[in-house]
């Protein structure tokens, strides 16, 4: 079914979702950006189309929603540990073609690799229905079709946005109920990005020559990065944790576990008890995600990790492109 | 809902053996055996959680060798027998019994690397004739921290076995001093293809070490090493412990040498 | 026929009784340090015509042109008056009569700023916005005032050897949901600031008596876990000076404080002086007057009807150091010299 609504027809109509579900859009979050005076984009409640931004790319990914930046995985007390519960409504998120395939990445190491799914984030993802936001154009450092993840129809609904309506394609026969009665039936399907700005040439190898892992490429990196890992926080596909226990109180047996996401090239990812760790240079850590990206994931489960959303390149603050790496590493093993 | 795979369970500790000062034995009560090599994830509710091969298994319990070096560790070295310690697992592949069959067994371990190849070393040593040969080397840094001295002396009167340690400090009555590496040409190893090479210990010890055996002419796909990464999960989420396309706690800790070559950190 | 100048009079409207006889050089404000590029064309066109064709980018941010004849004077404040039009009298400043007239005074000097968030990223506000706002307050003033704003505590201004320096603080607040533990704030914190932040319990805390609002924490954070409060926040440090009597490095005064608050104590200042100034002299610079009240009748005067905002701290007491040129006491005077200060 594919009708055009106005924002206000839009709105009740999420007035009424907002009963079964919580729905989550990129925000503008103002003066909440790196730098004073600026916004910072991240996903968050919404109850309006009004509270939504739709034109930018948002800073932060929708996986905190369901991978959580902090997870409580049990609750002690005195005698006993459980799981916590979960609010029991339903998840609406909007968000882009990239991030939709993102969340499938996220779906195989979550719930295919190895015989255990996660629990964790089974019961938050199980909850989700996807409304895809139509991309009118490329922004800024995406390069999502060079990744074939500009295109999806895995979708509840799918919207393109105008400045005075919007033109819904609403696939999931759960919603339908939803939306009896209102706006005008019209034909619409969601277009795509057909080309970036930026394109990567993925490297093309079954196996990585050996003489990549220490190749000079890597050495720029040992000073470029500083090891903030913004480019691991705001990836769609990056999905490490640390589990840790916390006493809340000292004279009573009452905390948690939780896990809280962790990256790879942040200090102390690969360290174990006693000391030893692994790539203690910043260049490695360049070297091990990008080839996760775009190399052994794909050995491993058959499609590239990295959906080109581009969010590394938009957050790093030492301007390390992660497109151009790819590009460097194509170069060097496609020849 | 599925069951929750990052849940711990109570099992009762049965007995401490103090091997060093830092390095103890845990016996723990558990129903079903693991794999040789393979390992757990041991917590205690509000001091956290870490991957710990097994150094023991028996009828209706497993051993834990645990060193005291963390928030974690030392808090279990504070436990007493009949308290509950928290497991999930077992996890990871750990060797084959049947890999071994009817070959000629070199098992060479350096320091706590000889926790998860005891049961193993048991296993042979309680089954004489399962392997044709064996042959055990063990490397410590120095006399002092010399691991399982009394299942050493008992192997010794079944099993070749040569220990070495890197320096002599204090008294040391064996023979060998210097690096396991030093030692490798000292097996006799009459027919490579039979022969089956175990390597357990620190990352550089597994790889000279392994580099020895084949410059002795064993082939790298005869020769295992067990693997320690850092994990959080134990179950191929957590992403610590993933080398190249491999999941340390999935696809190992035990790889064939040829392909924990080519696993690159 | 010879020239008859008042000199105090062409002093208070912005021009400078220089070396060369008859010959003046005239002061161009810039209220906040930033101004559009046309009005080169102006400075040029005085310069050239007028003067002698240079210019000397003063520290206060103003431009000032040498080698004019006095008697041009009426011709070049003429020509300012675009340059005063747009940096001035556009922002709501009053007090500019007729074109002719140029500066009405030059005491209170160009508010002075650094680049500001406009540009660089560590600073907490927008400098130059803020330096208008104030110029409008308190331009024109014949009292001696010296003010300038910086966007974090790095002070590139260095507002710390002003009467008034102005120095951003941003107010980091955590999302500890956010926070993941990596330790970049508290490393950044500790290596580059005062070490008010630690890790407890898996998550940063702040300790807010050690935290000096520069923000790096909210740079370092690779979550978004700490943001700035959108509240803007400012440390008024106070009577710092250069000059040749005891100069010295401002102190803070009111730390947190709104920028209302700012702008209440600096326009109640001007009513301080105002009571209080030694009028027996030419000029008197005001960090002089508050060495003869006290800092306790400074604070009470300037405070007196200020809203104060319920962030704000304020200095119980405030101790300058600074160099003494009677310094004697400390080399050792030469003998039967009497010391006095």
């Amino acid at each position: 079914m594919s009708l055009k609504l106005s924002h206000q027809d839009f709105d009740e109509i999420l007035g009424k979702l907002r009963q079964e579900y919580t729905i989550y859009a990129p925000r503008r979050f103002k003066d909440r950006g790196r730098f004073s005076d600026t916004d910072l984009i991240r996903y968050g409640e919404i109850s309006s189309i009004k509270d939504m931004v739709w034109n930018e790319k948002s800073n932060f990914s929708p996986k905190e929603i369901i991978f959580p930046i902090t997870q409580t995985i049990f609750h002690f007390t005195e005698d006993d540990y459980r799981e916590p519960t979960i609010d029991s409504k339903k998840t609406i998120i909007f968000l882009r073609a990239c991030d939709i395939n993102g969340i499938r990445r996220l779906d195989t190491i979550f719930l295919k690799n190895g015989n255990d799914k996660d629990f964790y984030y089974q019961r938050l993802r199980e909850k989700v229905k996807f409304v895809l936001v139509e991309c009118q154009s490329s922004f800024d450092n995406c390069f999502c079709v060079s990744m074939n993840s500009n295109t999806t129809d895995n979708y509840s609904i799918a919207v393109r946005f105008n400045s005075d309506s919007l033109l819904l394609d609403i696939q999931d026969k759960d919603l339908d109920k939803y939306f009896g009665g209102v706006g005008e039936k019209v034909n619409f399907t969601p277009e795509f990005v057909t080309e970036n700005k930026i394109k990567v040439n993925v490297p093309k190898v079954a196996e990585m020559p050996v003489e990549m892992y220490d190749h000079e490429i890597w050495d720029e990196y040992k000073s470029r990065c500083i090891a903030c890992g913004r480019c691991n926080t705001t990836c769609i596909t990056c999905s490490c944790f640390s589990t840790e226990d916390i006493f809340y109180d000292t004279t009573t047996n009452v905390g948690e576990r939780r896990r809280t996401w962790a990256a790879c090239h942040i200090d102390h990812f690969t360290d174990m008890a006693g000391g030893h760790g692994f790539r203690k240079d910043n260049g490695s850590r360049m070297r091990f995600k990008s080839f996760h990206k775009v190399y052994d994931y794909k050995k491993r489960f058959g499609e590239h990790m990295c959906v080109g959303c581009g969010r590394c390149d938009d957050n790093c603050p030492e301007y390390i492109s992660f497109s151009n790496c790819i590009n460097k590493i194509s170069k060097l093993v496609n020849s | 809902m599925c069951n929750n795979p990052l849940k711990p369970s109570p099992h009762k500790l049965i007995s401490i053996d103090k091997l060093t000062q830092d390095e103890w034995t845990f016996r723990i009560e558990i129903a079903e055996p693991p794999n040789f090599g393979q390992f757990y994830e041991v917590s205690l509710p509000l001091i956290g959680e870490m991957p710990i091969s097994t150094s023991g298994i028996g009828d209706g319990w497993i051993e834990m060798t645990i060193r005291n070096v963390g928030k974690v560790s030392s808090e279990i070295h504070r436990l007493q027998p009949g308290k509950n310690i928290f497991l999930r697992g077992p996890y990871g592949n750990g060797f084959s019994i049947a890999d071994f069959k009817d070959k000629h067994v070199v098992i060479a371990a350096g320091g706590c690397g000889v926790s998860p190849v005891r049961p193993l070393i048991e296993y042979f040593y309680n089954n004489p004739g399962y392997v044709t040969d064996i042959d055990l080397l063990f490397g410590f840094k120095e006399p002092g921290v010399v691991l399982f001295e009394n299942d050493i002396g008992r192997w010794q009167e079944r099993i070749n076995t040569i220990v070495t340690v890197d320096q002599v400090c204090g008294t040391w009555d064996g023979k060998c001093v210097g690096l396991i590496t030093e030692y490798v040409k000292d097996i006799e190893m009459p027919e490579y293809k039979n022969m089956v090479v175990v390597i357990v210990g620190p990352p550089i010890m597994m790889k000279f070490t392994a580099m020895e055996f084949m410059k002795q002419g064993v082939p790298k796909e005869q020769i295992l090493v067990s693997m320690e990464r850092r994990m959080s999960c134990g179950i191929g989420k957590c992403g610590h412990c993933k080398v190249d396309s491999r999941y340390v706690c999935l696809d190992g800790p035990v790889f064939r040498y040829d392909e924990a070559e080519k696993l690159i950190d | 026929m010879s020239l008859d100048l008042n000199r105090k009079k062409v002093v208070k409207n912005a021009w400078r009784i220089t070396k060369e006889r008859d010959k003046g050089a005239i002061r161009i404000r810039v209220p906040g340090g930033q101004m559009e590029t046309k009005h080169f064309a102006v400075l040029n066109q005085i310069a050239t015509e007028y003067g002698d064709g240079t210019v000397h980018m003063t520290t206060r941010q103003g431009f000032e042109l040498p080698g004019i004849d006095f008697e041009n004077m009426e011709a070049v404040n003429r020509m300012l008056r675009p340059i005063i039009e747009n940096l001035e009298i556009s922002i709501g400043v009053s007090g500019f009569d007729k074109p002719k007239d140029g500066y009405p005074t030059a005491g209170t000097r160009n508010v002075a700023a650094c680049i500001g968030n406009r540009v660089c990223p560590y600073s907490n506000f927008d400098t130059t916005a803020f330096a208008r706002r104030i110029e409008k307050e308190i331009y024109p003033n014949n009292f001696h005032v010296k003010i300038a704003l910086t966007g974090c505590p790095n002070d590139c201004i260095k507002a710390r050897m002003h009467d008034f320096g102005i120095i951003g603080m941003a107010e980091p607040q955590l999302d500890s949901s956010r926070c993941i533990g990596c330790e970049a704030c508290v490393i950044t914190c500790k290596k580059l600031v005062t070490g008010a932040l630690k890790l407890h319990k898996g998550k940063v805390v702040r300790d807010e008596r050690r935290c000096i609002g520069c923000g790096e924490c909210v740079l370092s954070c690779p979550t978004a876990a700490w943001t700035r409060n959108p509240k803007k926040f400012f440390n008024l440090v106070i009577m710092g000076r250069t000059g040749k009597k005891n100069p010295r490095l401002a102190e803070n005064f009111i730390q947190w404080a709104s920028e209302e608050l700012v702008v209440q104590v600096i326009k109640n200042t001007y009513g301080y002086i105002d009571k209080f100034i030694d009028r027996s002299l030419t000029k008197e610079h005001i960090g002089y007057i508050v060495d003869r009240t006290g800092f306790h009748d400074f604070k009470e005067f300037v405070l007196k009807g200020a809203s104060i905002n319920p962030e704000a701290r304020i200095a119980q007491h405030v101790h300058w150091s600074g160099t003494f040129y009677v310094s004697d006491v400390f080399i050792g005077a030469p003998q039967g010299d009497q010391i006095s200060r």
